[in-house]
Order: C-alpha cells, then sequence, then structure tokens
C-alpha cells in the first residue's frame, strides 16, 4: 500500500541527513508504528508521504503510485490522506462541525451530505453532535479536541491515515481510553495507517508492524512480538526497556498456552480463578497473584477448556526472551 | 479669548456640517485606499517569494508616517498643487504604517499548528490565505485599521492650510480671528467623528469575528 525505497532526506543547511536510505512498506488494512527518540527522523518519514517535505532522493509510492509524480497536485494528494498531528490545529473560528466539515467541503461534497456525515463522524469518535457540534473548540477538552482531530482526518474515509503522535498531549488516563476507542474502531475501518510516537509501549500497544528508527536511520522493523523476542541490538533494547517479558506476555494470548488436557481441580473453581482465552497471559498472572492460586481456569465463553500454571508462563517467558 | 454660548451654538450648528462632511472624505478615503494598497502589499510580504523584501517595504511606510504630510504635500506641490488632492495625498501616504504593520503581525500570529493542520489537511495556498490566515488575522487588521482611523481624523485638519477644507478651516478661522467657540468646536466635530468611525468599525469587527477571539 505505502512503499519507501531508498528515501534519503537532508534538510538545506545541515549536513547530516534527517532520513538516511529508507526503504519499508506498509501493508493494506495495518497500522505501522514508527517509533524512536525526537530527531530520528519519524515525523520526516510521515511528512514526506503525504509530501509537506520532499524527500531528497529515493521514491514514495502509494497503491504502486509514484507521489511525486508530477502530474499529482500535493494539495489533492493530502485530501485523500487523514492527517492527524499532536497539536491537533483545529480552527479556533470554526465551530466543531465546521471543524470536521473541511475536507469534505475542500472535495466539493454536496452540501446535504456533509451535515449527517459530521454527525455521524462525530457519533464515531465519541462525541454527542448536539452537544459539541455547535461549539468552537476553546470550549472542548484536550481529549474531546483530539477526538475531533480524528473526526476531522476520517471525513472524506481516506484508505490512509498519518498519525503524529496523536494522542501525546493528553493525560495518560484519557490516552489510553483513546488508543483503546481507535483501536476498536480499526477493526472496522481497515485503514492503512502511519503512526508517529515516541513511546514503545503505545507502540507495541498500536502497532501490527514497528518500524524503529534512530538518527535518520531504520534499525529494526517487524510485529510488535518480533521486535520484543529478538531486538536487533543495544539500542533496540534500551527503546524496550526494563519490562520486556512483562510486554510480551501482553502480547500473548491466553488460547495459545493454555494446557486443554489437565483437569480443573476444585480449588481453582473455589476461588472463582478463571480468565477468558482471548486475555493476554499477563491476566493469568495477576489472577493467580490475585487469589493466590498457582493455576488458573481458562475459559472460552461459557465453556471450561482447560488450565494455565505457573510453569507454562516461565516456559513462555524462556521461549520467547531466548535466554533461559 | 471671551466664550459666547451663543456663538458656539451657531458655530457647531451653521457653521460645521458642510465642513464636516469635507473632513469625513478626507478621513474615510485616504484610509480605504491606504488599506487597498497596504493590506495586499503586507499579505504578500508574508509569502515565502516576497518575505525578503519585507524590512525595505516597512521602511517606505515607516517614512511615509515619520515625514510631515505637509512636507509631503510640499515636495509633491509642483505635481499636485494645492486642493484637495495633495491632500488626499499626504494622508493616504501617512495612514499606510498601521494597516500595513498590524497586517503583517496579524498574519504572522496565526498558530502554526493551525497552518500545520490546514495545509496537511490539503488546503491550497490560497484556500488557507482565505479560510485560515486572514479570517484568524482579521482582529489584528481591524485594530490597524482603526488606528490609522483616529491618526487620520486628527492630522486631516492641517487639510485646511493647502486649501482642502475640513474642520481644519473652522479651527484655523477661529485661530485667526481669536474666536474660542470656533477652534473649540471645530476640535469636538473631529473628535466626534473619529469616535463615530472608531464605533461603526467595532459593529463591523464584531460581525466578523466569534466572540471568544475579540482582541
Amino acid at each position: 500500500m505505502i512503499v519507501l525505497d531508498k528515501v534519503d532526506k537532508v534538510f538545506p543547511g545541515s549536513n547530516i541527513p534527517a532520513v538516511k536510505q529508507v526503504s519499508f512498506q506498509v501493508d493494506e488494512g495495518n497500522i505501522c508504528v514508527f517509533v524512536g527518540p525526537s530527531g530520528c527522523g519519524k515525523t520526516t518519514i510521515l511528512r514526506m508521504i503525504n509530501r509537506l517535505i520532499e524527500p531528497t532522493s529515493g521514491d514514495i509510492y502509494i497503491k504502486g503510485k509514484k507521489v511525486s509524480d508530477k502530474g499529482l497536485n500535493p494539495d489533492h494528494l493530502r485530501r485523500e490522506i487523514g492527517y492527524v498531528i499532536q497539536q491537533i490545529g483545529l480552527l479556533p473560528h470554526r465551530t466543531v462541525e465546521q471543524n470536521v466539515a473541511l475536507v469534505p467541503y475542500l472535495l466539493k461534497w454536496p452540501e446535504e451530505n456533509i451535515k449527517p456525515r459530521v454527525r455521524e463522524l462525530l457519533d464515531m469518535v465519541g462525541l454527542d453532535p448536539d452537544e459539541v457540534a455547535q461549539k468552537y473548540p476553546f470550549q472542548l477538552s484536550g481529549g474531546m479536541m483530539q477526538r475531533v482531530g480524528v473526526a476531522r482526518a476520517l471525513a472524506a474515509d481516506p484508505p490512509i491515515m498519518l498519525m503524529d503522535e496523536p494522542f501525546g498531549a493528553v493525560d495518560p488516563i484519557v490516552r489510553g481510553r483513546l488508543q483503546d476507542e481507535f483501536l476498536r474502531l480499526q477493526k472496522e475501518m481497515k485503514k492503512t495507517i502511519c503512526f508517529v510516537t515516541h513511546d514503545i509501549n503505545e507502540a507495541i500497544k498500536m502497532g501490527d508492524h514497528i518500524v524503529i528508527m534512530n538518527k535518520g536511520e531504520l534499525v529494526q522493523h517487524g510485529t510488535p512480538m518480533e521486535i520484543l523476542s529478538e531486538p536487533a541490538n543495544s539500542f533496540v533494547k534500551d527503546l524496550i526497556g526494563t519490562e520486556r517479558e512483562i510486554k510480551l506476555l501482553e502480547l500473548t494470548k491466553s488460547g495459545e498456552i493454555v494446557n486443554k488436557k489437565a483437569e480443573i481441580p476444585e480449588t481453582v473453581r473455589q476461588k472463582d480463578c478463571f480468565i477468558s482465552v482471548i486475555d493476554p497471559v499477563q491476566r493469568a498472572l495477576e489472577t493467580m497473584m490475585k487469589k493466590d492460586s498457582d493455576l488458573v481456569g481458562v475459559r472460552d465463553k461459557d465453556q471450561e477448556i482447560g488450565t494455565i500454571s505457573w510453569n507454562d508462563i516461565k516456559k513462555l517467558i524462556n521461549k520467547l526472551s531466548g535466554d533461559a | 479669548m471671551d466664550f459666547e454660548m451663543e456663538r458656539f451654538i451657531s458655530a457647531l450648528i451653521d457653521r460645521s456640517p458642510p465642513h464636516a462632511l469635507v473632513h469625513l472624505q478626507l478621513v474615510l478615503i485616504p484610509v480605504i485606499v491606504a488599506f487597498l494598497i497596504a493590506f495586499p502589499v503586507a499579505v504578500l510580504l508574508t509569502r515565502r517569494r516576497f518575505m525578503r523584501y519585507t524590512d525595505r517595504v516597512m521602511t517606505f511606510f515607516n517614512m511615509g508616517q515619520t515625514i510631515p504630510p505637509l512636507a509631503i504635500i510640499a515636495v509633491f506641490f509642483p505635481f499636485l498643487g494645492l486642493g484637495m488632492e495633495p491632500a488626499l495625498f499626504a494622508l493616504t501616504i501617512y495612514a499606510l504604517l498601521p494597516i500595513a504593520r498590524n497586517t503583517l503581525a496579524g498574519l504572522k500570529g496565526v498558530p502554526q499548528e493551525v497552518k500545520e493542520a490546514a495545509r496537511g489537511i490539503g488546503m491550497s495556498e490560497w484556500e488557507m490565505l482565505m479560510r485560515v490566515e486572514i479570517p484568524l488575522s482579521m482582529p489584528v487588521v481591524m485594530a490597524g485599521i482603526k488606528i490609522s482611523v483616529v491618526l487620520t481624523s486628527g492630522t486631516a485638519a492641517l487639510g485646511a492650510l493647502v486649501g482642502a477644507g475640513g474642520m481644519g478651516a473652522v479651527i484655523f478661522a477661529g485661530i485667526d480671528f481669536f474666536r474660542a467657540e470656533l477652534i473649540i468646536a471645530g476640535t469636538l466635530v473631529i473628535g466626534a467623528i473619529a469616535i463615530v468611525l472608531d464605533r461603526i468599525l467595532s459593529v463591523i469587527d464584531n460581525k466578523l469575528t466569534p466572540p471568544h477571539m475579540k482582541m
């Protein structure tokens, strides 16, 4: 869907490239997260995809079409790509409704289609259209503004979204909620999303695919599982931090390690020590500690299908982290 | 100088109105022409292509306000002579600076993230100017127009010295004939013109700007 081929960017007046020979591919319907410290070139890559910045050399393709083609008007290209930034950038002199309607308006949608679409979008991002449509941005909380920003980017139903630290400006609780809701939305929308963050935890949570950048170079890319289980070098290890095993447990579903042959002992039933197959393994660990048990029962909806023991979890950690 | 109420009222009611009309022209025409010049020029100076000329152009506008209008009239006397035209010309040059300066300040004050987002969602440079930059800088631009109006209202009194008429004619007659009533009446009318024009502009400003963005 989106392909970068040996892309370089050197900003005028600087002799150190901001982006060096970066090549990778984002598959359709995936969230690809770029993560790395400030100045690593992740935002520059994002801004080159919608041509807010032109690459110094190399090519970028969207759906097989070269974005730098002379015949392609960059303004028109950007209208086909949703764009969300950390500072949101809502127009302060326009109401929420007018802000969300901007791209459909630029695309010259018929007036009567725009209003219902705005209501639908506000509803989708969890805002009450009757309550907020006529408000000005300054009357909203940070979290609400960010939702409006996402609604505006989704307005014309673009197949691609670029999101630059979209949830970076809100407190951790609101951020967690926005992430969850966005992932739920994405399950239905199946957009191709490029997502920039400096937070490895957010990358692991949001990404189908993670691209790790440092000093303009691509250090490693792969699924969150691949990155966590086989960090390419010490930079990636440092970025992941100390809780690698726990993060791995968050990424593994209980269903993957459930012991289906085991009987469920009576003590587990007495303590009501059960989790669901779709819960992460980490939940099994938490439940064990909370209920003071070495064993949890696993349910698939109402069906009891097996157990996970403390030893099963230890084996999983050893297998994933590759060292005993 | 003594003061007689009857003469004062006559100066206000009988003598002032025709001069006030001329005075209004001496304010409105220069401010409108100055706006038509300074506003587009200032907009151009914020575009990337023309940014490097900003200092030079602003120096010119600055000079327009430092050189006294009477000096400008004197310099251009050979071409424009005396009367209405040189007065309008000098006052226009005088009115340029506040409008140009405030337009520049207003456009530069548009938040970077708003411009970034507007460009990112696909606004062309023209759409961004018309729908984002100009509306957001309007309160500052309007403040500049108001400053120009008030400045020109006062300075236009000098128009009478070159035969352009206006309320200056009433004031200078009062000075020549030692009539305090005329001087005071002329000054009051000029003040009233400045205040009324300022209020009208405020009403327009209120219509253009959402309540929370007023200066």
